[in-house]
């Protein structure tokens, strides 16, 4: 019998948006760009220049001269300004062309975009908004106390280009339960978010599956207790305690983004290990290495998912899913200005996922797995 | 086209019956907040606030004036008794419809 009352789904794929998200996104770590060389980052739909002033300010400017075009990230830092291949056009930090060295006097109107800069936590941040606002400071993610300090590793910090997918779809993941146990590997016993104002957090705790291989949240012998806080569209602290056979590390991730193109974006990410008390410093840092590479495979898992997918503009629910609409309508405040911010998409929103049900049935699987693994090992010959 | 909000009619009525549908008012027992709360089952939890509830809270409103970090986004644990005590006394049903 097949079931004619019930109208086949639509995939609703929506449309993308045409603007970028309002708010601080990170560049990545402050240190990478104090060399006095141009810089550049691909973002917002263009190239940025960042660079170091002889003055040690950091300065990022969209990366095209308003002369005639050059590429500022091939150009020169000379005293504070960056001065363009082309013709030699010398731009500051303010976004003003300070001279041109073959011309009676600067146009007046020789201003370009530039963006405010402030360096938190060791990493280079800059507001980005379409209806070219002031830097809201009031929004910008807390400062980690200790971290930068010897009391954690430094920042191991890596970068990877998504092509093909909206950074939505990294976003998506603060409040999906169950892809910790497909995609991840892991049981996540406990599941919670809460949205308020400009931050969106999800509580989670979570147990590695013991039938698969997988290191990072998969590691059967470690458990994990993580608070991840969004810090507007773009920036994730993520406090990570792992229990790895009884032996506890403090971890803080941080999970950002830069949107490239309409559909692309530039995912980064970096680690600092709460140094263990009694290990030497090359101990720490192996383990801060270990957490960066499982980590770091933990977002190509979802990476494989992302490039294969499709937007999704209506998903399907069941019970045990978290709350997708609840995030996304959050994540809109970002990408409508401001004078349309509704209330419900700021306001306060806590949801208790009930991991019950989901964990008695994924234990039942594990329990098959490995008794499937158990009997072909016992009928494969022992020299095989 | 500004942003990411759906358009057809069916994603608007999916977009409502995951957001607002079934939501009933829980008043806490300790301050004037008056919060939207559903249980889909014993474990799952789904609390909406307002604007005024939110000011109302006063452990909420307390944690606002300290330091950011991993604990400010906790719940209020008076709000979570309140609700609680609302599920017992039989004023927020239990359970799920299709998925919501």
């Amino acid at each position: 019998m097949t079931d004619t009352a019930t109208p086949a789904r639509s995939l609703d794929q929506g449309t993308t948006p045409l603007r970028f998200a309002r708010g601080w996104h990170c560049l990545g770590l402050a240190s990478a760009f104090a060399d006095g060389k141009p810089h550049a980052v691909h973002g917002f739909g263009t190239k940025l220049v960042v660079w170091q002033g002889g003055d040690g300010e950091l300065n990022v400017l969209d990366g095209y001269c308003r002369h005639m075009g050059g590429d500022l990230t091939q150009g020169e830092v000379k005293g504070d300004h960056i001065a363009c291949p082309f013709h030699d056009w010398r731009w500051g930090g303010d976004g003003k062309c300070k001279e041109i060295p073959y011309a009676r006097r600067v146009p007046l109107r020789a201003r370009t975009q530039r963006y405010e800069t402030v360096v938190r936590n060791g990493q280079l941040l800059i507001w980005h908004d379409p209806e070219g606002s002031a830097a809201d400071h009031e929004v910008l993610p807390p400062e980690l106390p200790d971290v930068m300090s010897d009391k954690y590793t430094p920042w191991s910090w890596h970068t990877r280009e998504i092509n093909g997918s909206h950074c939505r779809e990294l976003i998506d993941n603060v409040a999906d339960m169950a892809h910790f146990y497909y995609v991840h590997f892991a049981f996540p016993t406990s599941f919670r978010n809460i949205f308020d104002g400009h931050t969106a957090t999800q509580f989670m705790e979570s147990k590695g599956r013991p039938d698969t291989m997988g290191g990072g949240y998969g590691d059967e012998n470690s458990t994990l207790k993580s608070v991840a806080t969004y810090y507007g569209p773009s920036y994730m602290i993520n406090w990570l305690e792992v229990d790895y056979k009884g032996f506890v590390t403090e971890v803080v991730l941080v999970n950002c983004h830069i949107p490239t193109g309409p559909e692309s974006f530039t995912l980064q990410y970096g680690i600092s290990v709460r140094k263990p008390e009694g290990l030497d410093e090359q101990t720490c840092a192996y383990i801060a290495e270990r957490y960066t590479q499982s980590f770091g495979d933990g977002f190509l898992q979802d990476v494989a998912i992302w490039e294969n997918k499709v937007a999704v503009q209506n998903p399907l629910l069941c019970e045990e899913d978290g709350p997708v609409y609840q995030l996304r309508r959050w994540y809109e405040q970002f990408y409508v200005d401001v004078a349309d911010i509704k209330p419900e998409m700021t306001d306060r929103f806590e949801f208790e996922v009930d991991t019950t049900k989901a964990n008695e049935y994924w234990h039942a699987e594990v329990a098959e797995n490995l008794a499937k693994r158990a009997a072909s090992e016992a009928a494969a010959p022992a020299d095989a | 086209m500004a942003s990411f909000v759906p358009t057809s009619a069916e994603t608007l009525a999916d977009l409502r019956r995951y957001t607002e549908d079934r939501l009933v008012e829980v008043a806490c027992l300790d301050c004037l907040a008056r919060v939207r709360v559903k249980k889909n089952s014993d474990h799952h939890t789904s609390v909406q606030w307002s604007a005024e509830a939110r000011s109302a809270c006063q452990e909420l409103g307390r944690r606002d004036q300290g330091p950011g970090g991993r604990d400010v986004h906790k719940p209020c644990a008076r709000l979570m008794a309140s609700i609680d005590d609302a599920v017992r006394a039989g004023a927020v049903p239990v359970g799920a419809y299709d998925g919501y």
